[in-house]
């Protein structure tokens, strides 16, 4: 009896692989640590594990085949994702060598090493059950995540993370089944046959998938949870959360819309999607006028900026694509930055995320403040970094694709979002009060972490790289 | 290293470098700052018309960080360096090292603009150079308010900027295209493209109704800064419509001269209305430059090739008159702590020197045969008059008429009268303030005898 998965087909989740040993890695050494090195060992040995999947998902990004029967597709577009998630992962890692109490911090890194299993999977994932697998694998570890502290907010934070996104989850599983129903198959590249663009049922099971992910991505009128649950969380579980759990929404999303619908059906069925990013971005720019919360802040922000990648994919033109990976990886890097830094300044309780403490920031850290000024202007689509040419970017694909309202509005969007980001600027740079509460010492990682990014926000404005293979997505 | 982006990095470079200065000293960083102004100046001279490019995008459209001076670019990036020079030599602002390194960061991304050969590059310094300004207004500004509504204002034309970048590159496949000649944009998309630019350098002219960020503004700033961005700044928008418009979407300008000539002639007017009735001496000449940019404006959009060459006259001029202007009446605010009108008056029997500059400075402000800004003037109303726009002259002269009345009436309230006895009269200008404001004064004269290099174009 041959068995039923080959070689080929393990090597093509080595990268998963590799980072859920690195979790029980994470968890065995825990066992084994004094007090002294309870906090770094996890973190050295996650960064470790995920450099090393990052290094083997590198190296398949040239070689395209498919695995298990279609359900996983390696190599390209999965790569880049899974790269992006790696990042995400490692950078949210790193704030755990300033937050949360050291006894915790290896259970915590494991669980987030897991959750990043499932994002790497949604990266690949080319049958609805995988995405199924990858959305569950991903969602269990943030609820048990986002709770782990002692904080009311935190376990409000859970709770209404559990119950929403299992509700979104629901909307996902139930639209698969009806495209299962209509189709026959679970693999997306069966989607393409043009029979189904006529079929009612498939059409109610897509609107369906792509309400679940519409949520996931936390696009308007979906979108409710985003700050409620950012606030809560860990410091750490809100950078990882922001990026990583997008990243792999996303990647199932272009996925489905770029190789999973039957021609002639996308512009109807996907019509809808367009016009939520598109209010997406005023409303999440909108929403951030009022916050007082860097946490809240970022969740309003990310609304937009969802909104942003889904400008670029508008139109489903290659290029739309190459731009939105260009500008997810520039925003998981402005974000991670700013999370970064947040948690540089904050205690080891209460995380520092209220805006109030940012002030005068420019005078007691100015390393750390030039540093948020650099993420906040890319945020906002300021020069010279990338978040400017990301834009750019998206605003020539919006052209290109005939969807110049979407840019319209990406504009509207911006300009609003300008007030948010420059209020924090100049926060910082204005006088301190009397009664400023002390900052925190120097802490390594996290400084770091926050130098690195903006670095990299910068050189990538000036190197715009963008992945030329990432199609083609299913075979 | 080739020389021209050792022009446009040098003082970026320099501004980054003035935090490691020693923070109190006031001589030190102005004299730093200084010598980087000269050297930019040194500079630009030597780079002359040489180019330099470096690859930057090649998908959607090609762009390149491609830079070099163009005729009319090379002389407002001389101006531009020259009031810097002048400003900075005698700041003497509160914390002086860091508004020093502002400066330098305003000079740099200005020189960005100008010496810009890629649409994309000019879009993308054009964002820049609010930022020098917007941390100016925050820090030395009198009320953060103003600086938002720079901001706000100023970067909602950057948007507009930016879409129409983007959507220019997409049809015509590279930004690359400053300075080039031969490319004309046409098509259903080119009036919208327009649109976008137009509506960005109108508002950073600023022209009527898109003005009423510029007073508090200029009101606003501490004199060295606002007299490079009065003098420089504010002709992005004019350098854009000749460098940008007028030569990639000729027809356009063309098809829609009337709204803008109809524009240019309201702030003409309107500029010199309330220009003298104004009694902060900030404000007045704030408003009088937005009659004169409403000049240029008219002269740009008339498309006559005296009314252009008059224009770049006009726009040097004015740099260098309202650089002097707002250079004198910071001098004037630093001694008496007012600038109001009302307060001030009799400076000029105990103070020559202050008295003179200001003279010279508003009578070329006023338009005075023999210096810089009759000629531009003179050039913008004969040009215009051959396009056939007859009513917009006669508007220019009426505004012309009562720009010698403000001008008039700031220098009589400020330096002559009685002396006022609750003023108390300070120093006359020391001999480094002197040194500062005479080459704009000189190159006033100069230009306005001899305008012959400005007008080989």
């Amino acid at each position: 009896m041959t068995p039923p998965f080959g070689h080929a087909d393990w090597n093509a989740i080595l990268p998963v692989s590799i980072v859920a040993v690195a979790a029980l890695l994470v968890l065995v050494a825990d066992l084994f640590s004094g007090a002294r090195e309870q906090r770094y060992l996890p973190i050295a040995i996650a960064l470790a594990g995920t450099i090393v999947a990052a290094a083997f998902a590198a190296r398949q990004f040239g070689h395209h085949y498919d695995a298990f029967f279609g359900g996983f597709m390696v190599g390209g577009f999965a790569s880049v994702f899974q790269e992006i998630v790696l990042v995400a992962t490692a950078g949210s890692i790193v704030l755990y060598g300033a937050i949360g109490a050291a006894s915790r911090v290896a259970g915590m890194i494991a669980i987030m090493l897991w959750s990043a299993c499932g994002a790497m999977l949604m990266s690949g994932a080319a049958n609805l059950m995988m995405i199924f697998l990858g959305l569950e694998l991903l969602s269990l570890g943030l609820y048990a995540l986002c709770g782990a502290v002692d904080r009311k907010t935190a376990r409000e934070s859970a709770l209404k993370y559990l119950i929403l996104s299992s509700t979104a989850t629901g909307f996902l599983l139930f639209g698969s089944a009806l495209i299962f129903g209509a189709s026959g198959s679970v693999r997306l590249a069966d989607l393409t046959n043009p029979a189904l663009a006529a079929s009612t049922l498939f059409s109610l099971g897509a609107g369906m998938f792509l309400i679940g992910l519409v949520f996931k991505l936390s696009l308007v009128p979906f979108h409710t949870w985003t700050p409620d649950v950012f606030q809560g969380a860990p410091l750490p579980v809100t950078a990882f959360m922001s990026v990583a759990t997008k990243a792999g929404a996303l990647a199932v999303f272009a996925r489905f819309i770029y190789a999973a619908l039957p021609p002639g059906s996308a512009e109807r069925l996907l019509f809808p999607v367009w016009v939520v990013a598109g209010i997406s971005m005023i409303v999440g720019n909108v929403g951030m006028l009022a916050q007082h919360d860097l946490k809240r802040l970022l969740g309003f922000s990310g609304v937009a900026q969802v909104g942003y990648i889904l400008v670029a994919l508008a139109g489903t033109t290659a290029l739309g694509l190459r731009y939105a990976i260009y500008y997810l990886t520039a925003y998981a890097f402005m974000n991670l930055g700013a999370f970064a830094v947040a948690a540089a300044i904050s205690g080891e309780d209460e995380e520092g995320a209220r805006l109030e403490n940012y002030r005068g920031l420019g005078r007691r850290r100015p390393v750390l403040a030039a540093a948020m000024t650099i993420f906040l202007l890319a945020l906002a689509g300021l020069p010279p970094t990338a978040g400017f040419l990301g834009k750019i970017l998206i605003l020539s694909s919006s052209v290109a694709s005939g969807y110049i309202w979407l840019g319209a509005l990406l504009i509207v969007g911006t300009a609003i979002s300008l007030y948010a980001y420059a209020k924090v600027i100049r926060l910082m740079y204005e006088r301190a009060g009397e009664d400023v509460p002390g900052l925190r010492p120097f802490v390594p990682l996290a400084w770091v972490s926050a130098g690195v990014c903006a670095a990299l926000v910068i050189a990538m404005a000036f190197y715009p790289l963008t992945p030329s293979n990432v199609l083609p997505l299913v075979r | 290293m080739p020389l021209v982006p050792i022009v446009i990095l040098l003082p970026i470079v320099a501004a980054a470098l003035c935090f490691a200065l020693p923070r109190n000293d006031r001589v030190v960083s102005r004299t730093a700052g200084t010598a980087v102004a000269l050297a930019t100046i040194a500079a630009l001279v030597a780079a002359g018309d040489s180019q330099w490019s470096v690859r930057w995008l090649s998908r959607p459209f090609t762009a390149a960080f491609h830079f070099g001076a163009t005729p009319t670019s090379l002389w407002i990036a001389l101006l531009l360096a020259l009031c810097t020079a002048c400003a900075v030599a005698t700041t003497r602002v509160a914390r002086t090292r860091d508004f020093v390194a502002q400066m330098l960061l305003l000079e740099g991304t200005m020189l960005g603009l100008f010496l810009a050969r890629d649409l994309l590059v000019f879009a993308l310094f054009w964002d820049l150079m609010l930022l020098p300004v917007f941390f100016g207004l925050m820090g030395w500004g009198e009320h953060p308010a103003t600086a938002w509504r720079y901001f706000i204002y100023n970067f909602a034309g950057g948007l507009t900027l930016l879409l129409a970048t983007a959507a220019f590159g997409i049809i015509e496949g590279s930004t690359d295209v400053i300075g080039r000649s031969g490319v004309h944009l046409a098509g259903a998309w080119a009036p919208w493209i327009y649109a976008g630019f137009a509506f960005a350098f109108l508002v950073k002219t600023p022209i009527w109704p898109l003005h009423t960020w510029m007073p508090p503004t200029y009101a606003s700033l501490p004199a060295p800064m606002v007299s490079v961005v009065s003098a420089v700044q504010s002709k992005a928008g004019l350098y854009g419509f000749l460098a940008i418009a007028l030569a990639l979407l000729p027809d356009y300008v063309r098809e829609y001269a009337n709204p803008l000539i109809v524009l240019g002639a309201i702030s003409l007017i309107y500029g010199a209305v309330v220009a003298l009735v104004q009694t902060d001496a900030k404000r007045l000449v704030a408003y009088s430059s937005l009659s004169h940019l409403g000049l240029i404006v008219i002269a740009v959009a008339s498309g006559n090739r005296l009314a252009l060459a008059g224009a770049l006259v006009y726009i040097v001029a004015h740099g260098l008159f309202s650089a002097a202007l707002f250079l004198v009446l910071g001098y004037v605010e630093e001694r008496e702590e007012t600038r109001s009108l009302l307060r001030l008056g009799g400076l000029g029997w105990q103070n020559p020197r202050l008295a003179g500059a200001l003279c010279i400075a508003a009578l070329a402000a006023l338009g005075l045969p023999g210096l810089a800004g009759f000629v531009g003037e003179l050039l913008i109303l004969i040009g215009v008059y051959q396009a056939g726009y007859v009513w917009p002259v006669i508007v220019a002269l009426v505004a012309i008429v009562l720009a010698s009345a403000y001008m008039i009436r700031l220098y009589q309230d400020i330096m002559n009268g009685p002396q006022r006895s609750d003023v108390t009269v300070r120093a006359d200008l020391n001999w480094l303030e002197a040194l500062a404001v005479t080459p704009l004064l000189a190159a006033l004269v100069v230009i306005g005898v001899d305008p012959a290099p400005l007008l080989r174009l």
